[in-house]
């Protein structure tokens, strides 16, 4: 369709005002992290750093146990992804190639248990855990994880299983291979880019987390980089510099994964969103 | 095709379900029980008292009222922008790769961050948005904007309008593309106006796209709890309260965990109701 110069010009403008309205907050984020203490400070606020400087960031960064609450997040949101990916994946290989009593409503079941809200699931878990000794630990708040990834993770990876035709199950098991070597080995490497974005998927869902960590870790050194920072904010108070060097360190992650691997999360997850 | 082969089925599914049943579904259930007051307490007894309790609590009416307008308003703003930016990124425009990833990065940030970020931003002080009006001549004396209750929970929607939108752009943009370029063919053949095809052509076709953009993300929107603890704890006094935070507070904080339970409880039932179009629309696909 041929339109007037005027109709592009309007529709860059616009997306020029949507790009700027998203940036701001990265923006000020980012700009103030450079900035010294006493300017972050000062009021009113500048708008552009007058001294650049990454104090902020050496001071957060060996603040008593900040490398450990990055570590921490490191190692349950890999765990969580990598073991419900795996679960899930076995789940939705059992849900897309076999037809057995009660498949639907467990389906049915598994795709509600995404709409519980986990303040509902936090007390209970906080006193089961506390019950098996696994209050405080980071296999506690691993467990927990999974309760916010296992559905999602079954939904998105049938979505994937089921573009993998059957035929190829069949071929491999005429030669000799078992259901589950088949599974492993001729299905899910099949699957590869949707299980990266299954895994991605739920990494981020993991990061991001606040509400288990805040109710099922009281350890410092076990603190996730989430609540770490929510916890900072109460003792560096108006030292925004710190703070904000803290968030982009949070932030940092999430975003590059998002956009070195934005087609194939895209893909995935709008298909799981929307296709089920 | 598929196998009829129950045994092997159950195979692949069960560690799935046995975690579904330990940790999703045994928890669910003692917190309904707990709610109760049946469940972890020295003498269980059947009653209705946490839930009577709530109709006279003014922090649970207000937090219920909070967490509707709070729901509805940004899931309306994610609808409307996010419709509007997918629009303008299904275009044949330049650069569209740099467009759609400037576009999804605000739902890259966690929302505690998101939380904490939007804090400073809307600070007395040292924040951005007092800077701007107090360098621009706009004002004198600073807006003390989480401060003051209306303008604190107008300033936490607005920060998770900014932050959720992406995710129901995402979903309206996988569904103007699978619209089928023919059908705007036939009608600029028609004769048909830029509004006409919209009304008539992508309005009728994103129809199921559009439900579930809005379910999934009023379910979001329901338990958002980061942002709320980050921004503003529900503060000041209890102006931008929402349920999620509440049930918190009474779990970990004041150690009600029977009232806490049943706070949830009908948070669960509200969205749970709100989901049911979604899972019958993704079901109905299934079989």
């Amino acid at each position: 369709m041929s339109r007037r110069p005027t109709f592009w010009i309007s529709i860059y403008l616009a997306l020029g005002v949507m790009g700027i309205f998203n940036l701001l907050p990265f923006y000020w984020m980012l700009s103030s992290s450079f900035k010294t203490e006493a300017e972050v400070a000062s009021y009113p606020a500048t708008l552009f750093p007058k001294l650049f400087t990454v104090g902020a960031y050496t001071k957060i960064w060996f603040q008593e146990k900040f490398v450990y609450y990055f570590l921490n997040s490191l190692i349950v949101s890999m765990s969580t992804a990598a073991f419900s990916s795996l679960v899930g994946a076995f789940a939705a290989y059992g849900f897309s190639r076999f037809r057995f009593r009660g498949k639907t409503p467990l389906m049915t079941l598994f795709l509600a248990s995404q709409m519980i809200p986990g303040v509902l699931l936090v007390g209970p878990y906080f006193k089961m855990l506390s019950l098996a000794g696994l209050y405080n630990t980071l296999l506690g708040l691993i467990l927990s994880q999974i309760t916010i990834t296992l559905p999602f993770s079954i939904w998105m990876l049938k979505g994937y299983v089921d573009t993998v035709p059957v035929e190829i199950d069949q071929a491999a098991m005429v030669d000799g291979a078992s259901r589950t070597r088949t599974f492993l080995l001729v299905v899910l490497p099949g699957i590869l880019p949707g299980l990266v974005a299954t895994i991605i998927f739920a990494f981020l869902l993991s990061w991001g987390d606040l509400l288990w960590a805040l109710c099922l870790i009281s350890a410092k050194s076990k603190q996730t980089l989430t609540l770490g920072i929510t916890q900072l904010v109460g003792e560096f108070r108006t030292e925004w510099s710190t703070i904000m060097a803290a968030t982009v360190i949070a932030t940092m992650i999430p975003a590059v994964l998002y956009l070195a691997l934005q087609n194939f999360l895209i893909k995935g997850f709008t298909e799981a969103a929307t296709k089920g | 095709m598929q196998i009829r082969d129950p045994y092997k089925g159950y195979f692949f599914v069960l560690p799935a379900l046995i975690l579904l049943i330990t940790i999703l579904g045994f928890p669910a259930l003692a917190a309904i029980l707990q709610s109760f007051n049946l469940m972890w307490v020295s003498k269980p007894a059947f009653t209705l008292s946490s839930y009577l309790r709530l109709w006279k609590d003014a922090e649970f009416l207000a937090s219920l009222r909070n967490t509707v307008i709070f729901v509805s308003t940004t899931v309306t703003f994610h609808l409307l922008l996010g419709l509007s930016v997918a629009l303008l990124l299904n275009l044949e425009i330049k650069r569209r790769h740099l467009f759609r990833v400037l576009a999804i990065l605000p739902w890259t940030m966690p929302d505690v961050i998101g939380g904490l970020i939007w804090k400073f931003i809307f600070d007395t002080l040292p924040g951005f948005v007092n800077g701007v009006l107090i360098r621009g001549g706009l004002r004198v004396e600073p807006i003390d904007f989480l401060g003051i209750p209306s303008l604190a929970f107008s300033s936490l929607i607005f920060a998770e309008i900014w932050r959720g939108y992406p995710f129901v752009m995402l979903i309206l943009l996988a569904g103007l593309q699978a619209i089928p370029r023919h059908q705007y063919e036939a009608g600029a053949i028609d004769g048909a106006s830029s509004i006409q095809s919209f009304l008539y052509i992508t309005l009728p076709n994103l129809k199921y796209m559009v439900i579930i953009a809005v379910i999934l993300d009023t379910i979001w929107e329901c338990r958002l709890f980061g942002m709320v603890y980050s921004m503003t704890g529900g503060g000041p006094g209890y102006a931008s309260q929402v349920l999620s935070l509440l049930t918190y507070k009474h779990y970990f904080q004041f150690f009600n965990t029977s009232y806490a339970a049943s706070i949830a409880v009908v948070l669960a039932v509200v969205m749970l109701f709100v989901s049911i179009p979604y899972l019958r629309i993704t079901m109905r696909r299934e079989i």
